[in-house]
């Protein structure tokens, strides 16, 4: 295999998967965030030690970062966000604007050549870039700019066009977006108090931006010992919320930050916020013959990968993203074929079976999407293996059946409370094809660190095609004893909390991206990975050194008259002595498939061996196992001179 | 891999399978050969060279066999000697294998050519050999010999099958009335050799019942790791343990074959060299090819082509392209090393069976190691007693991403592993926000626990009723569940191979129906909703469900929009309708003006026609003054919501009217020279013509797919 093949990089890898067209039309869908962040005297304050603070941090040293104003707060979580989503939305975009500012500044091509006056774009919507992060990051790190833009201006700003300013952003950098959203962070619950006109005339741009289909997410930042942000007395009149609309969630109280709490919160609900909830399908749910209600499905558990690699130009004097054009092409004429001359057909038995258009879609056809329950089952009666992708989560739905809501709750609390599950067939999208599912109730709980969301999670079972057969291996159930021992050592090594989702990322995700980070803004490059997914090593050793010695000792009363040694169960000086007592048993090859490709490798009789042995044998070292006979044996041959057999 | 396999068919194509009997509308022949092209097919669905197959016929009309000097051998003719069976096999086929016009011709005699057809084909070589023996029975049997013919099937380790039309099965349930005494001897005679040899002998409606079952390809095992499983660090403590342990998977989604890509025959205006291959049926493959280029300028059509050699890899920060030269390519890698580490154990209970992100395996210990197996046996026991899972950090090859997976033990008779599946990690989780349910929150912050979308006390009871009257692993009377795993089916995978399997048979035949075995649970088990029906009529009662009419649905969006504090802005600022149809839509402003001015009680037909042009003209303006395609995007927003909001209103005319004026502008070249890459853009988003009722200015589907040819 040539070397260029093996780092093509994704662009080139041409999808034919027809089932998935309708998926990636959902996930292709783009979101603008805008945070516009309120500058006044109080927003840049920063707020004296309160009883809170004392508490929480009395015993820590570093409190440096403690006390912070509401306005460098709202920039690093904005920075911290910024950040985060370059990972996890590659193609979203994101800006940040400055108002009540005494400086005014504009947007290129907004508002004309004087902007909006108080408004101050600090960051252009647009998708983020190294230059803008970069210029971030030094407006947080040097006193001096950041002192020469963050001043307030002596009057009032007017609301009303702070909103314009942010529609015609919006309405020039993303007029296509499927969500926008504007994040305003405030202190000021009733900016035009004194002037009806001018709220009047703040409340006429914010349903203009309702009619854009910009959603407002005010943010509400309280201190101690001060009134509460009171929203009714401004806020109420700007932001909408539909009935059926699923964010609906906004609690006022959760919002309304109190000075003391830390940015991490802040960063959390503001997180959570800026990524857009998008159905994966919208259906039907039948829950007996003749009562079906709506529903949606969302994709919460997703693989989350690296983003796509490029080819790049670096030829001319700046780099550039090469986009390649697929053209097809007819195998022998060499002729470029349009899409519409494409047939598609079946090889079977040295000829191809064709199907018209229409053939090929009937193929597909198993009735209207739905999701028919069929019954229910006790909820333990689910077996652990039964499983072949991440489960959806399904949320009722009233857009097209009044009462969803209420029927998926009194199912949702029947299932829940006695712990049983629905089991439905299930066409999700038109021409899905149909599977079978598990309806799993979750309740919100939050007293939990990530707290899940009621509703029913939905998990696709295996078909009897989708279940292989078990390898062959011996059964050799372990003695009582045996068992006796590795449950001292099971029991020192409990996680009491269950896995816990946000304890673990991703390591090499991580990396991926500070290194990237590192490349693109110019930093030093890290040395050390976090990987927060390793064993506690030490502590194991602690808890388990003694109770593994134990079992060891079991298990070396069985052992030795067994064939085969390889379990290296103990490492050191004192199992050195009882293995040196026993001589050559411990160490050597394993006796297996692989044992056979090792002695024709060394006989140099590799010729014999099966093309499905080389296979087995390269597959399961990791190895690439493709192509003709001669080729295994070459890459065999090369992967056993280099271990030196 | 399989075994390579020989097998003959032997049918009996008599004038008497012409007939029709118990009642079938098909030939005795047609009904016999269901089975047979099911086994045929299904064989060359495989694939493989080293499946042969060979089909013989007796009491055919002419003789054809390597043994026909002998007279005994008269009428039996090998219409397909062994060997791969392909398509034009199956055409031959189906053209011999009609009823003859003759009853002549002895079937121990073709069972006999079978026999030596696999004995010349597969010589002293490892075959997986058996014939099947397809027949009435109302010809003749010669039962002279036999014992040799059965020692002979036995040394040459023949599997024989021997399936008749209508022959009586006590077991399977069927007797026919009427039996010609010939038969009914023969059927002994059959019976008799079929438990000689130890083969099969059946009446074929009962191996054709047995086809609706859809068979399910056994995948050999692959080890997808080798490996260890370890708790502690073995280089760093003494404490460490390793076990030797192999993964395979254990659910792996099975999909369906894939259709290739073809275009027929030569594509038009090529003069196509005769001598070129092109397959027999005028088909040739579609190949892909890439052109790579870059945004230049100075380039005609703006882009240069870029050579393969020129270009590096690189990933993209945001906006900014972070080339990384080959060299650099091994630091993005975090490196790993493969392993199994044990982090720790948790109670099953605790675990959200929800969080399985991916397929499952099973963890055995190595293959033909005692050792292994007695000590990964010791955890798995434990584990089953505390019902707890392991919670381990997986890496796979080396430098491959760590994965965390979870370890449930599993205990099947003769059989222990540990089952792994993959967890979540926290950038797989999106954090999506839902209502609870069981409470709403108004507004102003208060709680109700009454409202639309609470359940009533009563409906809760009647639910909770009704999923108790449904339970599937109630037995209902021979102790099995309703639904077990072994009986489903993936409909697609099935569906698919049957239609290719038909159609190769069948070549002019509309698409048969999908099996009832595949939509067998498409519905609730019939017995339980009979049951439920009570229940069922009840809940339906109290839940009270609505659907939603699209007329109703527009007029529910239609109301005027209320903030959270149920303000009614045309109130405070005192406009009126009639004021609001008047007002001239702002560019600026283009997309609120323009649905508060439709949204207005006043605005009838002509104020919808009035906006929409409106809206039109300041995207014309965009495109004219568009340097290249910088306002594109801008133009075709407004056009989007002016045309989504004309199709929700049902004003279908108004759209399409003004839609096709501005088709007509874009081909005169009127909006500041060729547009046509923005026409392009409007024809990918699908903004063309809406198709609705004629009497409200819709077109047909036709109509509006045709409207986009220049």
């Amino acid at each position: 295999m040539s070397s260029q093949n093996k780092w093509a990089p994704d662009d080139d890898r041409i999808e034919e998967e027809e089932d998935e067209e309708d998926l990636s039309k959902y996930q292709n869908q783009k979101d603008a965030v805008l945070f516009a962040i309120h500058v006044s005297s109080s927003m840049l304050s920063v707020p004296e030690n309160d009883a809170d603070d004392m508490d929480i941090g009395s015993k820590r040293k570093s409190k440096k970062k403690e006390n912070q104003s509401a306005v460098r707060m709202a920039l690093e979580c904005s920075n911290s966000i910024l950040q985060s989503r370059i990972i996890s939305s590659p193609n979203d975009m994101m800006g940040i604007l400055l108002f009540g500012t005494d400086k005014t500044k504009a947007a290129p091509g907004i508002g004309g050549s004087g902007g909006f006056s108080h408004c101050y774009s600090l960051m252009e919507l647009d998708v983020p870039d190294a230059d803008g992060i970069k210029q971030l990051k030094a407006l947080l790190e040097d006193e001096e700019s950041y002192n020469d833009i963050l001043v307030p201006s002596s009057e009032q700003v007017s609301m009303a066009n702070v909103l314009f300013c942010a529609n015609q952003i919006f309405t020039i950098k993303c007029p296509n977006f499927a969500s926008r959203k504007l994040f305003i962070i405030t202190d000021d619950d009733d900016p035009h108090a004194t002037d009806k006109a001018l709220k009047n005339s703040a409340i006429t741009r914010a349903r203009d931006l309702y009619d854009l289909g910009v959603i407002i997410d005010p943010f509400y930042i309280s201190y101690p010992g001060k009134p509460g942000f009171d929203p009714s007395k401004f806020y109420d009149d700007i932001v909408y919320r539909s009935p059926y609309d699923d964010d609906n969630d906004m609690d006022p109280n959760t919002s309304a930050l109190s000075g003391a709490q830390r940015l991490k919160e802040m960063r959390t609900t503001m997180l959570s916020k800026s990524t857009p909830k998008r159905a994966l399908f919208s259906t039907k749910l039948e829950i007996a013959p003749g009562l079906t209600i709506g529903v949606k499905g969302y994709l919460m558990f997703k693989k989350q990968e690296k983003s796509r690699s490029h080819y790049v130009y670096t030829g001319g004097e700046k780099a550039q993203i090469v986009e390649g054009t697929t053209i097809q092409l007819a195998e022998y004429t060499a002729q470029v074929v349009e899409k519409e001359e494409i047939k598609k057909a079946y090889k079977f038995g040295g000829e191809h079976i064709i199907f018209t258009d229409e053939e090929m879609k009937e193929m597909r056809r198993f009735g209207e999407p739905v999701i028919r329950i069929l019954g229910f089952k006790p909820a333990s009666s689910l077996p652990f293996d039964h499983n072949v992708k991440p489960a959806s989560f399904i949320y009722p739905d009233e857009q097209d059946f009044v009462g969803s809501t209420r029927t998926f709750t009194a199912l949702h609390n029947k299932l829940y409370n006695d712990d049983k599950i629905a089991i439905a067939w299930a066409v999700t999208r038109k021409n899905a094809p149909p599977v079978l599912v598990a309806l799993l109730s979750s309740l919100h709980d939050p007293s939990e660190p990530l707290p899940m969301p009621s509703g029913f999670f939905m998990v696709q079972l295996p078909f009897a095609d989708d279940i292989r057969k078990n390898p062959d291996v011996t059964y050799n159930p372990a003695p009582k004893d045996l068992v006796d021992a590795m449950r001292e050592i099971v029991k020192q090594l409990h996680i009491a909390t269950g896995y816990q989702i946000e304890k673990y990322e991703n390591p090499s995700l991580q990396w991926h991206y500070r290194i990237l980070q590192a490349l693109a803004l110019d930093e030093d490059l890290p040395d050390t990975p976090i990987d927060k997914t390793l064993p506690k090593y030490r502590l194991i050793d602690k808890h388990t050194g003694d109770k593994v010695r134990r079992w060891a000792d079991v298990f070396e009363k069985y052992a030795s008259g067994m064939r085969v040694k390889a379990v290296k169960e103990v490492k050191g000086k004192r199992m050195a002595d009882i293995e040196g007592g026993r001589g050559s048993s411990k160490k050597g090859p394993a006796v297996s498939g692989d044992e056979a490709v090792i002695q024709a490798y060394r006989s140099g009789t590799m010729n014999k061996l099966t093309v499905a042995a080389l296979k087995e044998y390269l597959a399961s070292n990791g190895l690439t196992a493709t192509g003709k006979k001669q080729q295994l044996i070459d890459a065999t041959e090369e992967f056993l001179d280099a271990k030196g057999f | 891999m399989a075994d390579k396999s020989a097998t003959v068919y032997i049918v009996d194509v008599g004038r008497t399978m012409g007939q029709h009997h118990s009642g079938r509308s098909q030939s005795d022949l047609d009904f016999a050969m269901q089975y047979v092209w099911d086994k045929i097919t299904t064989t060359i669905s495989n694939g493989r060279k080293t499946d042969t197959v060979g089909v013989i016929g007796f009491r055919t009309d002419y003789t054809n066999n390597a043994l026909q000097a002998d007279d005994a051998y008269s009428n039996i003719s090998v219409f397909k000697e062994l060997g791969q069976f392909l398509m034009p096999h199956v055409r031959e086929c189906t053209e011999h294998l009609q009823p003859s016009e003759t009853n002549r011709g002895d079937g121990i005699s073709a069972l006999v050519v079978g026999i030596q057809l696999i004995k010349t084909f597969c010589r002293h070589l490892k075959y997986r050999k058996s014939i099947y023996l397809i027949t009435d029975g109302r010809g003749s049997f010669d039962t002279d010999g036999l014992d040799q013919i059965v020692a002979q099937l036995k040394s040459e380790t023949i599997s024989l099958t021997i399936l008749g039309v209508d022959f009586d099965d006590a077991e399977y349930g069927f007797k026919e009335e009427d039996k010609p005494a010939n038969k009914a001897k023969t059927e002994a005679v059959l019976h008799q050799l079929a438990e000689d040899c130890s083969g099969v002998f059946a009446t074929i409606a009962e191996a054709i019942d047995e086809l609706v079952r859809p068979r399910v390809k056994e995948v050999r095992p692959v080890a997808s790791y080798k490996g260890t499983l370890t708790l502690g660090d073995p280089e760093k403590f003494d404490t460490a343990m390793s076990i030797d342990i192999e993964r395979y998977p254990r659910t792996m989604l099975a999909k369906p074959v894939s259709a290739s890509r073809y275009v027929v025959g030569p594509t038009e205006g090529g003069g196509v060299d005769e001598s070129m291959r092109i397959d027999g049926q005028g088909l040739q493959a579609v190949k892909q090819a890439r052109v790579y280029q870059v945004p230049d300028e100075s380039a005609p059509g703006g882009k240069k082509d870029i050579d393969k050699d020129d270009m590096e890899k690189g990933y993209k920060y945001g906006r900014t392209i972070v080339p990384i030269s080959k060299i650099d390519e091994n630091v993005t890698v975090y490196e790993t090393k493969p392993g199994m580490e044990i982090v720790g154990f948790t109670e099953a209970r605790k675990y959200k069976r929800f969080f399985h992100m991916s397929n499952t395996n099973v963890i055995v210990p190595q293959k033909l190691n005692d050792q292994a197996a007695i000590a990964l046996s010791s955890l798995i026991h434990t584990l089953a007693e505390y019902e707890s899972y392991a919670i381990v950090r997986f890496v796979k090859k080396a430098n491959e991403a760590p994965v965390m997976i979870a370890l449930a033990p599993n205990l099947e008779p003769d059989f222990e592993c540990l089952i792994d599946v993959q967890l979540p990690f926290i950038e797989d989780f999106r954090p999506y926000k839902f209502p609870p349910l069981n409470t709403v929150r108004t507004v102003t912050g208060k709680t109700l626990s009454e409202h639309r979308f609470i359940p009533t006390d009563d409906m809760n009871v009647l639910m909770s009723a009704y999923v108790d009257s449904m339970d599937l692993s109630d037995p209902s009377s021979d102790g099995d569940d309703f639904i077990t795993t072994e009986d489903t089916f993936s409909p697609i995978l099935h569906r698919v191979n049957q239609i290719i399997r038909y159609r190769a048979t069948h070549p002019d035949s509309p698409l048969p129906p999908v099996p009832d075995i595949l939509m067998k649970y498409s519905h609730p088990p019939p017995e339980l909703i009979g049951k439920s029906q009570p229940h069922i009529d009840a809940l339906i009662k109290a839940c009270d469900v609505k659907r939603v009419t699209p007329v109703l649905k527009s007029r529910r969006t239609r109301e005027q929009p209320k903030p959270k504090s149920g303000l009614d802005i045309d109130e405070l600022l005192g406009i009126s309708s009639d004021q609001k149809v008047r007002i001239r839509i702002s560019l600026s402003n283009a997309v609120a003006e323009y649905k508060q001015k439709i949204s207005a009680d006043d605005a009838d037909e002509a104020v919808m026609k009035e906006a929409a042009s409106e809206m039109f003209n300041h995207a014309r303006e965009l495109v004219k003054t568009s340097i290249a395609d910088l306002n594109y995007g801008r133009a075709r927003s407004l056009l989007a919501v002016v045309r989504e909001e004309m199709g929700e209103l049902e004003y279908y005319g108004v759209w399409n009217d003004e839609f096709r004026k501005l088709k007509k502008d874009v081909l005169g070249k009127k909006l500041d020279g060729d547009r046509s890459d923005w026409w392009e853009e409007l024809k990918r988003f699908e903004l063309g013509l809406l198709e609705g009722p004629r009497e409200a200015g819709g077109v047909d589907w036709t109509d509006a797919k045709q409207f986009w040819n220049p």
